[in-house]
């Protein structure tokens, strides 16, 4: 288990974004050890960027390649909407192509974890993203 | 060839033709002109009537090939069930599993709980600092600890037992996804079988071979590929996080 330290918001509402249900799971689960209990799932791109437009989330993670709006289209549709913008997204995986790296980077991505991961890793991840934002 | 080209008719053709025209056989006549206007003709007729057998026979045969037949209507659409089962025979078993785990994790936190209140008293008995208040405050939490930990342990281990259950989709996949392989071997020989009927010689089909293993595969127009199975043996990608993180920081990440 870990022992979260910080300024970190724990009652942040966070979106994740994932079309298979077991992965979206797994990151619940991961997020919820972190101490992170206020989240929301959606099944890709089209599902979530309607819900970030009407609810206050606070932080998204995403899978890049889904059915209808993919991951890194869901990033771009974020940094070109006005109230969604600042939001922070990280990335959660397979694709490990490095066009694509340098792609998400150019799109504005805050964190890039590839598949399989661990825990530890998205905690590392996450520190560093709000770390970063202060 | 029976009419030297020099020649372009002899006596004896022009006798059997007016033969022809005065015994009324005028198609043989006909033949007989033809023959004379184009001599070469009537071999590539023949050369023609040959392959158009060839090709007969060999459709023929494709159509007798059963085995195709079965691959296109049985096997294939049976292959992607077998496909469909692995998806959800995987999916199960992480649910299964993630059910299990996410019941023991507030199991294992009720006895870490059940801990931190004997914790202080117990530091006290064993300093010799303890009064009889608390030792008996002590030996109620210790009871309530020595109770449920007992309880959870067989709880635990019950749904360790589940979650060790829940392994068994990698031998039942795993014998799915080999029938598969066999499958696309089959219809790769079939193929090839059908490539050289048509003409193509093993030598294009190997160079050809040679020239997509040399090549990645294509990435599809948004770019996405899912995992990567050779990873060592590419230089495009990302082997781990740690080159991906250095990507990233070269970057200015």
């Amino acid at each position: 288990m870990f022992s979260s330290e910080g300024a970190l918001d724990k009652n942040m509402k966070v979106l994740v974004v994932d079309d298979f249900s077991t992965m979206r799971r797994i990151v619940k689960n991961l997020l919820r050890d972190l101490g992170f209990t206020n989240i929301s799932e959606a099944d890709d791109g089209s599902t979530a960027l309607p819900m970030l437009q009407g609810g206050d989330f606070d932080f998204v993670v995403t899978d890049w390649n889904m059915p209808g709006m993919q991951g890194i289209d869901l990033l771009k549709a974020i940094r070109a909407d006005e109230s969604l913008a600042h939001l922070p997204v990280l990335l959660i995986t397979a694709e490990a192509k490095k066009e694509q790296i340098v792609m998400a980077a150019q799109a504005g991505v805050n964190g890039y974890i590839v598949k399989p991961f661990t825990a530890a890793t998205l905690k590392t991840k996450l520190d560093k993203i709000f770390e970063r934002l202060g | 060839m029976t009419v030297a080209l020099t020649k372009s008719i002899t006596l004896e053709q022009a006798k059997l033709f007016v033969e022809y025209l005065e015994n009324d056989q005028q198609d043989k006549a006909d033949a007989l002109m033809a023959e004379i206007q184009n001599p070469i003709n009537s071999d590539l007729f023949a050369e023609i009537g040959k392959l158009t057998r060839q090709l007969h026979d060999s459709l023929m045969n494709f159509q007798l090939d059963s085995r195709l037949n079965d691959l296109a209507t049985a096997d294939i659409p049976d292959a992607k069930e077998r496909l469909n089962y692995v998806i959800s025979r995987t999916e199960e078993a992480a649910n299964k599993t993630m059910d299990a785990v996410e019941s023991i994790f507030p199991a294992v936190d009720s006895i870490q709980e059940q801990l931190q209140l004997v914790e202080p008293d117990w530091q006290k008995l064993m300093s010799n600092k303890i009064d009889l208040n608390e030792f008996k405050g002590l030996c109620h939490h210790i009871d309530k600890l020595l109770k449920m930990t007992g309880k959870e342990s067989i709880n635990i281990h019950s749904l360790m037992t589940e979650v060790l259950m829940a392994q068994d989709f990698q031998d039942l996949t795993g014998q799915v996804i080999r029938k598969v392989i066999d499958l696309v071997r089959e219809v790769e020989e079939s193929l090839i079988s059908m490539l050289t009927a048509f003409g193509i010689t093993e030598d294009m089909l190997s160079s050809a071979q040679d020239k997509t293993t040399k090549s990645k595969p294509k990435v599809g127009e948004n770019l996405v590929e899912g995992p990567i199975m050779n990873k060592e043996e590419r230089d495009d990608v990302a082997v781990d996080q740690d080159d991906v993180d250095d990507l990233l920081s070269s970057l200015g990440f």
